[in-house]
């Protein structure tokens, strides 16, 4: 049995800090998950979803993030408890029902777990979504350890019902996917059954339930100024102290305790920041002369403490803030403790050091003796390094200075060398097709070049149908290439509506690809990318046409096939490569740069690093020599 | 053959100039250059500075009088239809072959007599009707698939990269039907000192060819006209006519060849050969007589096999009358005039003739 089930109240555990969020809304009695997977975000859902069947409740991966926040919304009102997860930019997805919904109202406890990426360690941007509470005028929770993780994800359960408004629990990438000691709590007996009753309409009164809406942020801020996620350590005559939420606290307490300032600098941890519980703050800084505030990534507890800070200046007098605005600390990238002691030696003028100032440089020096440096690219057998091939190929091979379009997915990365930097274009979700729409229509203006969209089969569900309609309405000359792979392959292969089963790993029906496109009215040809020279052709003479066209390039995601049937075994004939002679320039390890290809230094011929091969074969199909071949086959 | 130069020279003198034939002779040798349809690129810089894509290919620069001594032990005497032993006008006996080639059905009954008599194990052959007007080329072994690539419809493919590619897989005894660009680039490829397959070629049929279509412009334009995949045959009558006929299932179309013309290749503004002057034999056309060719026996090689395959009664001959010999000459010296017109106002240099390596006779005549 794994601790998400462990019915062990007051057991100490160690957790990822998703699958604490997890097991607090397990405690919570969660009847509801709906989800789009995103980094730091998936494992909350994924967790839920293990647990299904034990703790009944209902899981699922949607279509994108905005249907899974207004399925999650629809439990709520029908009295139940319900969580959605996603990463950031998921939360720009819904913040169109974000923005309604918080003067409709909810009913069960529906809490959005906001899933930040600082220093967007596997995203398209980095963003700080607490800016979405203040915006929609909605609670904000932020933990600031695994303990909090579980322990505020419970309790947003509560917030929300009591004010009938979702609460948004924000996390980052470090604390998500860290894991750490988690005292559990006693597991409920559900009981709740659905019943929708009442009516939830925004638009009717929108001005008097704004205002109601501010009122419900004044009611739980009093709720808040008693929260224990807030609470303050250090000397009570400490004239410095550090205001600091989330992943900060850790960071500024290993700072303080590395300097030896715990006498002199008291740390305010807040947990919940948004509304402020301004009087408990306020008591805090009746002494307080000078202030840094810690936190990733905008500079959002700083202002709404100088704020608070303007407010309340005759009776706290003059108060130093330092933080982002003072340049202390960046309003970019993750934090870390020696960017805190950084932070702290040079406002307070210190001759200690937490570090050698060189430590990170000396560091990184001695972690390169051992790791290769590395380019990020695609996984040996990843269909989309032969589908770039084949792009590239047929974007060449037609001479008119064409590009592409890029969208999000592990294809990305195929604006660097793993995708022969093809991709020239990277925004949002949908964004490739939506941009090639525009450059499709510039005909009038002497524009000649073709443009190809790329867009994963995951993300041609989420986002890509309005703008492939609209290309269709407006007959633009655009060419869209879906790399589907059978899933959403870079967060770990969550299922989409083209894969045919559900959260829970049950059969589940099938929305095509293909039958989608023909539903539109434009052509759409399916080819496996594998089968690189009919792949490339049909490109070529796809991209002689006009209007909109799909090319499905389908080939599932090798990683996954790899593990599911034995593969075949590559191996390189060392008679039949010639090595330099070949006049091949290295094509294979060089070129095509497939991590499973290398060149023997000692035989100075390629060869096959069989630990990593996936036996895609591709490479064979490549090979100007034909000296790429199957173990055990003729030659 | 010019010294160090690759795949980047091809790229900025050839490719990039629309010089490129899509003959093929640099495809299917190294993993950076690909041809689809008749479009040929070089997809990735290799990085080396010497290249056989280079020297192979018939648009850099080629020297007529050392290829004619590496082909034929000589050099020419006849300026406009290149060395050769005897010209006739020959003709398929068999009737089936007659009724599905272009004209007297020579190139067919040859290839599939040679298949037949092991002359050669394979034929690279290019099937003019794939289902799109795009030609395919195709490595036949049986001499009933050889009569599937009667007739042309002006659009050339990559020849020598089907050959590249059945050479590479150790088939040493191939018979080759080629348009006058290819049967060159094969010429270079085989007199090369790079080793290639291409000396597997062992039988060399050559056609005649005043230019060919690009696949784009032309299919484009075909494609407002007609049901591309019902084209059964093109033909082209001989002059004033000044038209081109395209017999489809459902019914015959005429073009003004004017308008054809647009679509020529650039490449073929610059080329020197209408009868394919480096084959063992060439056949084309004989003006105004619509089921027999020209023959040209060329080599000893082609000699033997025309000899032998007019004692196996497999084509008549008779005779090419001299007015005819004479129309034929003419009509050749205007295509390498034009070509040399053409490269001259390309470079704007009268001494610039780009890949045309002419001896002081040949200068003398055309220039």
């Amino acid at each position: 049995m794994g601790t998400l089930e462990l019915n062990q109240p007051g057991k100490t555990v160690l957790m990822m800090g998703d699958e604490a969020i997890a097991r607090g809304a397990i405690e919570a009695g969660v009847d509801f998950c709906a989800s789009y997977p995103g980094t730091p975000a998936t494992e909350v859902p994924e967790s839920l979803a293990r647990v299904a069947e034990r703790f009944n409740i209902y899981a699922e991966w949607s279509t994108n993030e905005i249907v899974a926040f207004e399925a999650a919304t629809a439990a709520s009102l029908a009295g139940l408890r319900a969580l959605v997860a996603m990463k950031q930019n998921g939360v720009n997805v819904c913040a169109d029902f974000l923005m309604t919904v918080n003067l409709a109202g909810t009913n069960g406890g529906l809490v959005l777990v906001a899933g930040d990426d600082p220093s967007a360690i596997s995203s398209s941007n980095e963003q700080d979504s607490r800016n979405y509470a203040r915006y929609a005028d909605l609670p904000l929770l932020e933990p600031a350890d695994f303990q909090e993780a579980k322990d505020m994800t419970k309790w947003a359960f509560e917030v929300s019902e009591k004010l009938g408004l979702p609460c948004i629990l924000r996390s980052v990438t470090r604390l998500s996917h860290s894991r750490g000691n988690v005292k559990l709590g006693e597991l409920p007996e559900k009981k709740r059954t659905a019943k929708f009753e009442g009516v939830y309409i925004s638009g009717a009164f929108v001005a008097a339930q704004h205002a109601a809406l501010h009122l419900k942020l004044e009611q739980v801020r009093e709720d808040f100024e008693a929260s224990q996620f807030n609470f303050y350590v250090g000397s009570k005559k400490a004239k410095f102290v550090i205001a600091t939420c989330g992943s900060g606290w850790l960071y500024s307490r290993e700072a303080v305790a590395a300097l030896g300032l715990e006498g002199k600098v008291g740390i305010l941890k807040i947990g919940t920041t948004w509304p402020l519980p301004e009087k408990f703050i306020i008591d805090h800084l009746k002494n307080v002369t000078e202030i840094l505030v810690v936190e990733e990534v905008d500079p959002f507890l700083e202002q709404n403490i100088k704020i608070l800070l303007a407010e309340q200046a005759k009776t706290l007098g003059p108060v130093e803030v330092y933080g982002a605005k003072s340049g202390h600390l960046p309003a970019y990238g993750e934090l870390n403790q020696d960017k805190v002691a950084q932070a702290l030696v040079s406002i307070k003028g210190l001759k200690t050091r937490a570090r050698d100032e060189k430590y990170v440089e000396k560091a990184k020096e001695l972690a390169l003796a051992f790791i290769p440096p590395r380019m990020p690219t695609f996984c040996t057998g990843c269909p989309h390094r032969a589908s770039l091939w084949a792009i590239k190929s047929a974007l060449k091979l037609d001479g008119r200075d064409g590009f592409v379009t890029g969208d999000i997915g592990c294809y990305s990365i195929g604006a660097g060398p793993a995708g022969y930097f093809q991709l020239k274009t990277i925004h949002c979700m949908g964004g490739g097709i939506g941009l090639a729409n525009g450059f499709g229509k510039l005909e009038q203006f002497a524009f000649n070049q073709p443009v190809i969209a790329v867009c994963g089969d995951s993300t041609f569900y989420h986002a890509a149908i309005p703008a492939l309609i609209n290309a269709r309405v407006h007959n633009s000359n655009v060419l869209m290439v879906v790399l589907d792979n059978g899933g959403t392959a870079m967060t770990g292969f969550q299922p989409h509506p083209g894969s045919g089963f559900d959260a829970l790993g049950r059969p589940a029906p099938t929305v095509e690809i293909e039958n989608i496109c023909r539903g539109i009215g434009v052509e759409v040809r399916i080819r496996d990318p594998f089968e690189i020279s009919q792949a490339v052709q049909d490109l070529y003479d796809m991209l002689q046409e006009d209007g909109p066209r799909v090319m499905v390039f389908r080939r599932r995601c090798f990683r996954i096939e790899a593990k599911e049937k034995l593969q075949k075994k590559y191996y390189v004939d060392q008679a039949k490569c010639i090595g330099d002679d070949c006049g091949c320039a290295r094509f294979c390890s060089r070129v095509f740069n497939c991590p499973g290809i290398i060149w023997d230094q000692e035989a100075q011929k390629a060869k096959i690093d069989e630990v990593v091969c996936t036996g895609c074969g591709v490479c064979a199909t490549l090979c100007p020599g034909g000296a790429i071949v199957v173990r055990g086959a003729a030659s | 053959m010019e010294a160090g130069k690759g795949s980047a020279d091809l790229e900025q003198e050839v490719l990039s100039q629309g010089l490129c034939t899509s003959c093929g002779a640099c495809v299917n040798i190294c993993p950076y250059i690909k041809v689809v349809r008749d479009k040929v690129a070089v997809i990735e810089p290799c990085g080396l500075t010497e290249g056989k894509c280079y020297d192979f290919c018939p648009r850099t620069p080629t020297d007529i009088a050392a290829l004619d001594k590496s082909v034929f032990g000589k050099t020419r005497t006849d300026y406009s239809l290149g060395p050769y032993i005897f010209i006739e006008m020959a003709q398929a006996r068999d009737s089936e072959v007659r009724c599905r080639a272009q004209y007297g059905g020579v190139v067919s009954a040859l290839i599939k007599y040679a298949l037949d008599t092991g002359e050669i194990s394979n034929a690279v052959l290019t099937r003019p009707f794939d289902g799109v007007m795009m030609p395919a080329s195709v490595l036949v072994a049986e001499s009933s698939q050889s009569l599937e690539c009667a007739g042309s419809n002006y659009i050339s493919s990559a020849t020598l990269a089907k050959m590249n590619e059945a050479t590479k897989q150790g088939n040493d005894s191939l018979g080759l039907v080629g348009i006058p660009c290819q049967v060159l680039a094969l010429r270079k490829m085989q007199a090369a000192k790079h080793e290639t397959g291409a000396k597997g070629v062992k039988l060399v049929i050559g056609l005649f060819c005043t230019w060919a279509l690009s696949y784009k412009g032309f299919s484009e334009f075909l494609k407002g006209k007609v049901d591309l995949s019902q084209v059964r045959r093109i033909d082209i009558p001989p002059p004033p006519a000044n038209i081109m006929m395209v017999e489809t299932a459902a019914g015959d179309i005429r073009l003004s060849l004017d308008e054809v013309r647009k679509f020529i290749k650039p490449a073929c503004g610059v080329c020197y050969d209408m009868t394919s002057e480096f084959a063992d034999i060439s056949v084309g056309m004989v003006e105004g007589i619509g089921d027999w060719n020209t023959l040209i026996v060329r080599t000893p090689a082609g000699k033997r096999f025309i000899d032998k395959a007019k004692k196996a009664g497999v084509i008549n001959t008779r005779l090419l009358e001299k007015t005819r010999l004479e129309h034929l000459r003419g009509a050749s010296s205007i295509k390498k005039k034009r070509a040399v017109d053409a490269i001259q106002k390309r470079t704007n240099d009268k001494k610039n003739l780009l890949y045309l390596r002419l001896s002081a006779q040949e200068k003398k005549k055309f220039l």
